[in-house]
C-alpha cells in the first residue's frame, strides 16, 4: 500500500504543490487575487504544452531539443501569414500546424530512417527551423495580429483565461493516448526496449514518426497561444524553452531512457514550476533567480527519482 | 590523426583520400577559393585578421565538447561555464584589481572547477551528462547573472583588451596560434599519455575498461573538468576580443555556443558514442564553419540565413557519416 503511493510519479508531487500553493496563500494574499491566478493560469497553459512536447519524445526514449524552434516557427509563420497574405485565423491556424506537422515529419524521420541520435539530428533541425525563423523574420516581430487572436489571449470566464481550455483539451488527448490507446503502449514499449518492441512486432519507424509529429503539433499550439498572449508574433518565441521543456516531464516522474512518463506528474511538474516563479515575483525576489531554480530543479528531481528507482528495485 | 582504440590501420591510399581530415582540408581549400574569387575581400588582411580571431575561438569552444564527446557523454553547459568563468576572471581583473595573468589563470581553473562538478553529479547520480548538463546550464548562468546583475566588465585591464588585438605577418591574430597549441597538447594528451588512453578507452567500452582497470569514473570527472577549462579559455579569448567580459555573449543560457561545440568535433570524425577522437578534424570542422559564416556574411546575403545553413551543414555532415560507416560496414562484410 505504502509502496503504491510512494511508487506513484504523481503523488508526492500534488503533496508539494498543495503545500507550495497553501503557503503562499497564507504567506502572501496577493496570491488568490482573481488577477494573479489568471496570471498563473496563463503560464500554465503555454507551459504544459512545451512540457507534453518534450514529454511525448521522452516517452519513446529520444529526446527534441527543437521544440522551442519549431514553436517559434509556427508562431511567426501563424503571425505572418494573417498580416502578410491577409489568411483568415482558421486558415493560419491549420498553416501552423501544417508547418508543424512537416518539421516533426522531418524529425522523426531523419531519425529512423538514419539512425542518428535524435539529439544531433535535433539539435540540426533546431537551427534550421530557428534559421528559417531568423531568416524570414529577420529578427523583426510581425505586429499585425488580427483583433480576434489578440482577443482571445486577453478574454477570461470568471478568472479562468480561455486559453487554457486549449491545453486541457490537449492534455486529455495525451493522457488517453499513453492510458487506453495501443499507439501509446506501442510508444512506451519502444521507449522501453527498442528490441523487444520491434520483435513483438511494432513498426517502429511508424511510432517513432507519429511521435515526433504530435511533439510537434503540441510545440505548435504553444507558439500560437503565445502569438495570442504576446500579441504579436514575436521571433523569440521558443528561445527560453528547452530547460522548461525537461524539467516538468523529470519533476513528473519521467525516466530520460524511454518507457516511463506520467502526465499527470509532468502537469504537477508544470504546476510546481509555476507556482515558484509566482513566489519569486510575489516575495518580490530577484526574477534573475529564476534560471538557478530551475536548474537546481532539475538536478532534485533526477536525484529523486534514482533513490526511489533504487529503493523501489526488488533487493 | 584520428585515434581510435580498437584501430582503423590498414586502410591504404584509398582509406587516407576518404578520412575526415582530408576531406575537410580540401572542402576547407575549395571554400575559401570559391569565396576568395566571388568577393576579392575576403582575402584581405582585415578580413583575414578578423576570420583568423573568430577561428580561433571557434576551435577551443569545439575541442572544449570533444574532450567530453569522447567519454560517450556531452556538456551542455560549455557556453554556461565559459560566461560564468570570464565573468569572475573579469571582476578579478577589473574590480578586485588582480593581475591579468593570475585573473585569467583564475578564470580557467573556475571553468575546470565547474566542469568538476558535472563530472562529478554525473559519476554519482548515474545518469547521463545530457540532463545533468542541461541542469547545471541553467545553474551556472543563472548564479551568474544573479551574481553579476547582468551587469558586463567593460573596463578591462589595457594588456588584457590588447590580447585581442595581437596579430603575426599582419594578418594572423594571436587566438589561432593559441588554438592550434592547445589543439596540439590535446593530441599529445590523448596520444602520448596514459590517462589519456584510459579516457578514449573507458569511452569505447566502460566495462572493458573498468575489467582491465581502468578508474572509469575518475575518467568522465577529468575530462568534464577539462572542458570546462577549455570552455574557460574560449570565454576569456572572445572577451579579450570583445574588450569586455559580457554576461550575454554565449547567447541565453549559454545556448549560443552548442552548435559550433558540436559541429566542429563531428565534421571532425569525432564519434557521439565515445571513443573515438579526432583533434585535428575537430580543428579543420572549426576552421571550416568559421570560413562558411565569414563568407556569407561577406557575400551580404547571409546575415540572416547563417543559421539556417550551419543547421543544414550538421545535418549533411551527420548523414554523410552515417552514409560512410554503412558503406564501410557493407565493404567488410563482403570481404
Amino acid at each position: 500500500m505504502l509502496k503504491g503511493i510512494w511508487g506513484s510519479d504523481w503523488f508526492g508531487l500534488f503533496v508539494v504543490a498543495l503545500v507550495a500553493g497553501t503557503g503562499l496563500a497564507l504567506f502572501q494574499p496577493a496570491f488568490l487575487s482573481p488577477f494573479n491566478l489568471y496570471v498563473l493560469l496563463i503560464s500554465f497553459s503555454l507551459w504544459a504544452l512545451v512540457a507534453m512536447a518534450q514529454m511525448v519524445i521522452i516517452a519513446i526514449g529520444q529526446m527534441n531539443l527543437s521544440v522551442g524552434a519549431i514553436g517559434g516557427l509556427v508562431a511567426i509563420s501563424f503571425a505572418g501569414s494573417m498580416e502578410v497574405w491577409g489568411l483568415p485565423v482558421p486558415a493560419a491556424i491549420l498553416l501552423g500546424l501544417a508547418i508543424a506537422a512537416l518539421c516533426g515529419l522531418l524529425n522523426g524521420v531523419m531519425t529512423h530512417v538514419t539512425g542518428i541520435s535524435a539529439f544531433v539530428i535535433t539539435l540540426a533541425t533546431l537551427s534550421i527551423f530557428k534559421g528559417l525563423n531568423i531568416g524570414i523574420t529577420e529578427a523583426q516581430p510581425f505586429y499585425g495580429v488580427p483583433d480576434v487572436v489578440k482577443a482571445f489571449g486577453n478574454a477570461r470566464f470568471e478568472g479562468l483565461p480561455h486559453m487554457l481550455i486549449v491545453p486541457v483539451v490537449a492534455i486529455i488527448l495525451i493522457w488517453l493516448l499513453f492510458n487506453r490507446m495501443v499507439l501509446g503502449r506501442q510508444m512506451l514499449a519502444l521507449g522501453a526496449n527498442r528490441h523487444a518492441a520491434e520483435l513483438s512486432g511494432i513498426r517502429v519507424g511508424r511510432v517513432v514518426v507519429i511521435a515526433h509529429v504530435i511533439s510537434a503539433l503540441l510545440a505548435a499550439m504553444a507558439g500560437m497561444l503565445a502569438v495570442a498572449r504576446l500579441q504579436l508574433g514575436q521571433p523569440t518565441i521558443g528561445d527560453d524553452w528547452l530547460i522548461l521543456s525537461f524539467a516538468a516531464p523529470v519533476i513528473g516522474g519521467a525516466v530520460l531512457a524511454g518507457g516511463h512518463i506520467s502526465v499527470i506528474g509532468t502537469c504537477l511538474g508544470v504546476v510546481i514550476v509555476t507556482l515558484i516563479n509566482n513566489a519569486l515575483v510575489l516575495l518580490g525576489i530577484d526574477p534573475f533567480f529564476v534560471q538557478l531554480f530551475l536548474g537546481g530543479l532539475i538536478l532534485i528531481a533526477v536525484g529523486l527519482n534514482r533513490w526511489r528507482e533504487r529503493r523501489l528495485a526488488p533487493a | 590523426m584520428a585515434t581510435a582504440t580498437t584501430g582503423r590501420g590498414g586502410r591504404g591510399a584509398l582509406g587516407l583520400l576518404a578520412s575526415n581530415e582530408v576531406g575537410l582540408a580540401l572542402l576547407i581549400a575549395v571554400l575559401v577559393a570559391i569565396f576568395a574569387t566571388v568577393n576579392p575581400g575576403f582575402t584581405s588582411p582585415f578580413n583575414l585578421f578578423a576570420l583568423s580571431r573568430v577561428m580561433g575561438i571557434d576551435m577551443v569552444i569545439g575541442l572544449s565538447m570533444m574532450v567530453v564527446l569522447v567519454t560517450g557523454g556531452l556538456n551542455l553547459a560549455v557556453g554556461s561555464i565559459g560566461v560564468a568563468s570570464v565573468m569572475l576572471g573579469g571582476w578579478a581583473m577589473q574590480v578586485a584589481g588582480v593581475p591579468v595573468l593570475p585573473s585569467m589563470t583564475l578564470a580557467v581553473a573556475f571553468g575546470a572547477f565547474l566542469g568538476w562538478i558535472n563530472g562529478q553529479l554525473t559519476v554519482r547520480m548515474g545518469v547521463h551528462s545530457f540532463i545533468v548538463t542541461l541542469a547545471t546550464m541553467s545553474l551556472f548562468f543563472g548564479a551568474m547573472i544573479v551574481a553579476t546583475r547582468a551587469e558586463a566588465f567593460n573596463a578591462l585591464p589595457r594588456s588584457f583588451v590588447d590580447l585581442g588585438k595581437l596579430r603575426y605577418g599582419g594578418f594572423v591574430s594571436g587566438m589561432l596560434p593559441l588554438a592550434l597549441i592547445v589543439g596540439l597538447g590535446l593530441w599529445l594528451f590523448f596520444n602520448r599519455t596514459s590517462l589519456g588512453r584510459e579516457i578514449l578507452a573507458a569511452g569505447a567500452n566502460p566495462q572493458a575498461a573498468e575489467l582491465s582497470g581502468v578508474r572509469v569514473n575518475r575518467t568522465i570527472v577529468v575530462a568534464h573538468a577539462l572542458s570546462g577549462a577549455l570552455g574557460a579559455l574560449a570565454g576569456l579569448m572572445l572577451a579579450a576580443r570583445n574588450g569586455a567580459a559580457l554576461p550575454s555573449m554565449a547567447g541565453h543560457i549559454g545556448m549560443g555556443w552548442l552548435l559550433p561545440a558540436f559541429l566542429a568535433p563531428v565534421l571532425g570524425g569525432t564519434l557521439l558514442t565515445g571513443g573515438v577522437v579526432s583533434v585535428a578534424g575537430t580543428v579543420l570542422g572549426a576552421a571550416m564553419v568559421t570560413i562558411i559564416t565569414n563568407g556569407l556574411l561577406q557575400l551580404q546575403i547571409g546575415e540572416f540565413w547563417v543559421q539556417m545553413c550551419l543547421g543544414l551543414i550538421l545535418l549533411a555532415a551527420v548523414l554523410l557519416d552515417r552514409a560512410r560507416s554503412v558503406i564501410a560496414e557493407r565493404r567488410r562484410s563482403v570481404a
